[in-house]
């Protein structure tokens, strides 16, 4: 496994994260078209392959962000590979037919499929986390997006009107209470096991 | 999970336990999985949430702008499948004209270069041999077969005519020529032979039909040859050196 080549193509996740117009360009001529075939001969169409491609560069975007994502193997392998997860888990829900994701395929890279998986299953959490987020109750809601915005927790509480004390003990709660719901959400047994 | 365990954590994270607290917490980590689970859960939404209200405006940005490329890569792609398919109408058309053109020219070579026949020649105008007045049983039957094309019987009429008018050369004529139709060459070329060389108002006739005879049997050396003696002032002069023209 070239280490070097691996490197080169972090120059994507960068892009990425830095909103690069010129490389987000160019990942979309280099790479989505292989993707586009894919799931075109996979009962797909190409409308259907856009959105693929859209949501699986913010997922690429989101980890890198929040995890510091690192290739350490090509763009290529790995921005497929994601794409292909994607389809085929989207095929699953639709049809209820047993999928099989035939990962012999594409490399021996495994490298590639490591962190692929990585990323899918990261992808997966987020979407789980965003939808129990909706579920919270106003209070909860209006508090976590003030604590998070504001860094400041004294500033938080002025603008509540509640004392500091009470501000954080709010927040660990309501954070807690998105705990429990992904916890005992299905999903979430699933991604975990 | 209770209440008391998420304020722990939250703590943890901010780093606001005391020394002892952290390693009681560290501990509970190793020793409670139930305690790591919810804390990790945790951790990662902490994380989530953070990423998400901190970089709303960056990742509002970015996926503002990665939908305006995708739109663009994709509307590029639909425009350039859309290419011109070639009109295999017009092909079509070419081969059509092409091959009418050979047939055309085939047809052409063909009359060039093919022999003319017997059956180009042999139309007869119509004979009157009774004379008003004079009642002709015999004559009559003759006329009528020779009219109606009943070459037999105009065989065997005339036959019975030149029993009785050995040397009626129109008889002979009309008997030769009827012979010819029947291929009865030997016997067609042998009177026209004989015809063709004695002074009659019918020789010249008679050289033309022995041609005639030669093409039918597709001896076109012969026909030539015979053709090329007509006079100029025979009746079939004309239709002699078009003939003549096409076999040479």
């Amino acid at each position: 496994m070239d280490k070097k080549k691996g490197h080169e193509d972090q120059k994507y996740i960068e892009g990425l994260l830095h909103n690069n117009s010129f490389i987000i360009q160019s990942i979309y001529d280099k790479f989505a078209p292989k993707v586009v075939n894919y799931i075109k001969q996979n009962s797909g169409s190409t409308d259907r392959a856009q959105d693929v491609i859209q949501d699986t560069l913010i997922t690429i975007y989101n980890q890198a962000s929040q995890k510091n994502l690192q290739l350490t193997c090509p763009f290529d392998a790995y921005f497929f590979l994601l794409c292909k997860r994607k389809w085929l888990n989207e095929l699953k829900k639709s049809s209820n037919k047993e999928v099989t994701i035939n990962e012999a395929v594409l490399s021996k890279d495994d490298d590639a499929q490591e962190l692929a998986f990585e990323t899918s299953v990261f992808g997966e959490k987020q979407a789980l986390f965003t939808e129990m987020f909706s579920k919270l109750g106003t209070a909860c809601k209006d508090l976590l997006t003030a604590t998070f915005k504001i860094k400041s927790m004294e500033e938080v509480a002025k603008s509540l009107g509640v004392t500091y004390a009470y501000a954080r003990k709010k927040k660990s709660l309501c954070i807690g209470k998105l705990t429990k719901l992904v916890q005992e959400s299905p999903k979430f047994n699933q991604l975990n096991n | 999970m209770n209440d008391q365990n998420f304020i722990l954590f939250e703590s943890y994270l901010s780093k606001v336990l005391s020394k002892d607290e952290t390693l009681v917490f560290e501990s509970r980590l190793k020793t409670e999985p139930e305690f790591k689970q919810a804390f990790n859960t945790y951790k990662e939404l902490s994380s989530f949430l953070e990423h998400k209200f901190e970089n709303e405006a960056a990742s509002n940005a970015f996926q503002n702008n990665l939908q305006k490329i995708s739109k663009a890569h994709f509307n590029k792609k639909e425009v350039v499948l859309e290419s011109k398919k070639p009109t295999k109408m017009f092909q079509f058309y070419k081969y059509a004209i092409a091959a009418c053109i050979v047939v055309l020219f085939g047809i052409f070579t063909f009359n060039q270069f093919s022999n003319p026949s017997f059956s180009d020649y042999n139309n007869y105008d119509s004979i009157s041999l009774t004379v008003r007045g004079v009642q002709d049983e015999l004559l009559k039957t003759a006329e009528d077969a020779f009219n109606n094309k009943d070459f037999a019987k105009t065989e065997e009429v005339f036959g019975q005519l030149l029993e009785k008018d050995h040397s009626n050369k129109e008889y002979q004529l009309y008997k030769g020529i009827a012979l010819i139709e029947l291929n009865k060459f030997k016997e067609a070329d042998s009177l026209f032979g004989k015809l063709s060389n004695e002074t009659s108002a019918y020789k010249n006739k008679a050289i033309w039909y022995l041609a005639l005879s030669k093409l039918k049997q597709e001896n076109y050396d012969a026909c030539l040859d015979i053709l090329k003696t007509l006079p100029e002032d025979a009746d079939d002069y004309k239709r002699a050196q078009k003939l003549i023209d096409k076999l040479d």
